[in-house]
């Protein structure tokens, strides 16, 4: 019958089983600090039984240790003298043979001139936050750690983290950039396309990669490439960016530093042809000079030696000038416009007298009008010297070289193609590769090609290759025009 | 051996230096500036000396020389001029043992070194 539901032991059935089903530890106590009921929750964390529990003083339920560090008796006996309750205090607890607990508690006064101390486990929470905690550190040293500049922006571009690597290279704090827009210090000429870069990472998923300088608080730049990434929320929508620099100076350095040892290494490859073509207009003047020392000569014959003489010392020194020009390094000076036919047919006087000691013609169709393409020439020659040199190289038995090059929109290609061996198809993919050489030792260093392809990629071109054995090899150069 | 002394270079002043020192001492002087022309010479006539040059734009100097051996086998005699080998080069030294050539000429040259190449006979 309905009226048995509501009788005083049914309320006080469905009291113990609410208290029972709280995940939290409830203990009611009385004035005298005695435990007067508990929860199942409780004697589970304390490893109690009820009998042991119930009735008997606070101080002999929990251990010393606890009420020694949290004085929880003083507190509640605050708590009945005062009627205010006590919340949110922390508690570390370990029940024998269980592992450290920690607890929040709170005391709460109740009108039966009772209190109630709640407890709830917040181990694993803590445990949880700590855990968090450890890796956001342990992410912000990987970042502090960096040798690289890493930052992070706003969607506008908007600096919000800044690295110590960052502060270093650029002599500006975090403090200075922060909320600051990034592009201001971007090189003036970069910063409309530093714009673009955020603009696009707003609704695209692309990371952008380019290179240019960073300026620092002294109003240097140093040359930096950069990595700009868009950062995504749980949505996909864009909510920053984050940017990552490497400092390109010390590469910049071994870089040049490589092409000017390949580059000395490539006049060693075209050393007999040098000897021969310098022998030649050398031993002109040395008959020529004897022929005046001769007493019976005609007033004619001593002009014509004479002639000869000049012209052979002109011709021996163009040859060393233009070694000269080729064997000194490039200054690593800003891009220039630069005509490209001048480049090759520069490279081509080079290489010419290599070419007639190996009984190799030269076929050349430039374009009948100025190429100009941004570019520093001296690496431009040496990109073509060394696609030269290796084609001679590859026809040892003579042969044809031709160099095609042909205008499209907005680029240039220039086909070098010899009659040689060819290149194996395994070799194909790898002959960019720094080392790859199929060279005996000695003959070459595997690293003219690498050169070349680090060459016209900073030029913003590409280089292909074709070939199958027996048919020769083709490489094409492509650049963008101006 | 009669006729002429053949000279084979494909740089128009090394002709003119060695055509005027032969013609001073009386040599009548042949001149051609490549291969090919040098093996028609040497296929139609006799000559008495060849100065020939190791690097021709169309052909190895050494490959003339051995072509006009094949021909006319023993009735060329050649001194090698050049200026991309040296005394000791092992290429010279095998041609010489192999009797393609009786000399080497190299780059330059005193007026009495070509002289002294040419036979005394």
């Amino acid at each position: 019958m309905p009226d048995n539901d509501m009788s005083p032991n049914r309320f006080e059935l469905l009291y113990g089983m609410l208290l029972d089903a709280i995940p939290s530890s409830v203990l009611l106590v009385d004035e005298k600090l005695h435990i007067v009921s508990v929860n199942r929750n409780f004697l589970l964390k304390s490893q109690r039984g009820e009998a042991r529990t119930v009735g008997r003083p606070l101080a002999e339920v929990f251990p010393t240790i606890i009420l020694e560090n949290t004085d929880i008796e003083r507190r509640i006996r605050e708590v009945f003298r005062t009627g205010t309750s006590v919340k949110g205090q922390r508690m570390t607890y370990r029940a024998p043979g269980v592992p450290i607990r920690i607890y929040y508690y709170s005391i709460l006064p109740i009108p039966t001139n009772q209190v109630m101390l709640l407890m709830e486990d917040v181990t694993e929470q803590v445990r949880l936050s700590e855990e968090v905690r450890r890796v956001e550190r342990h992410l912000a040293s990987v970042v502090e750690s960096a040798s690289d500049i890493v930052l992070s922006t706003d969607t506008e571009g908007r600096i919000l983290t800044w690295n110590s690597a960052a502060e270093k290279l650029s002599g500006l704090s975090a403090h200075e950039v922060r909320g600051q827009y990034f592009f201001q210090f971007c090189g003036s000429n970069q910063q409309q396309t530093v714009r673009k870069v955020f603009m696009l990472m707003k609704s695209g998923n692309e990371s952008h990669t380019t290179e240019f300088p960073l300026v620092t608080s002294n109003g240097d730049s140093i040359l930096v490439s950069w990595v700009f990434s868009p950062m995504k929320d749980d949505y996909g929508q864009t909510v920053g960016a984050v940017v990552v620099g490497r400092d390109l100076a010390e590469r910049r350095k071994l870089e040049n530093q490589l092409r000017q040892s390949q580059k000395l290494a490539a006049l060693g490859v075209m050393a007999g042809g040098i000897a021969h073509e310098i022998r030649n207009p050398l031993a002109v003047c040395y008959s020529a000079a004897e022929f005046l020392l001769m007493d019976n000569i005609s007033t004619e014959f001593r002009n014509e030696c004479s002639r000869k003489i000049q012209a052979g010392i002109q011709k021996a020194s163009a040859i060393i000038e233009n070694l000269l020009r080729f064997a000194r390094p490039s200054p690593d000076t800003e891009m220039v416009q630069v005509d490209l036919n001048t480049v090759i047919t520069d490279t081509l006087d080079l290489i010419t007298n290599q070419a007639r000691v190996q009984q190799i013609r030269i076929q050349l169709e430039l374009e009948q009008r100025l190429v100009l393409v941004l570019g520093v020439s001296g690496l431009l020659q040496q990109v073509f010297m060394n696609i030269f040199l290796n084609a001679i190289n590859a026809m040892p038995e003579g042969g044809l070289l031709s160099i095609v090059e042909e205008i499209s929109e907005a680029e240039v290609a220039v086909r070098i193609s010899d009659t040689g061996m060819g290149i194996q198809e395994s070799d194909l993919d790898k002959i960019f590769d720094p080392f790859h050489t199929t060279s005996p030792i000695g003959k070459g260093t595997g690293l003219g090609l690498s050169i070349c392809y680090s060459i016209v990629q900073q030029h913003l071109g590409s280089i292909h290759v074709q070939s199958s054995p027996g048919q020769g090899a083709t490489l094409t150069v492509r650049l963008p025009l101006l | 051996m009669n006729g002429p002394i053949l000279v084979v270079d494909d740089e128009p002043d090394m002709c003119w230096v060695m055509e005027c020192i032969l013609r001073s001492q009386g040599f009548e002087v042949v001149t051609v500036d490549s291969g090919e022309e040098a093996c028609n010479q040497l296929a139609n006539r006799d000559f008495f000396f060849v100065f020939m040059d190791a690097k021709l734009p169309d052909m190895d100097g050494l490959d003339v020389v051995r072509h006009a051996h094949a021909q006319r086998p023993g009735t060329v005699r050649v001194v090698l001029v050049s200026g991309y080998h040296y005394h000791d080069d092992p290429v010279i030294r095998q041609a010489i043992d192999e009797n393609l050539i009786c000399g080497f000429l190299a780059k330059p040259f005193t007026h009495s070194d070509l002289l002294k190449a040419l036979p005394t006979s």
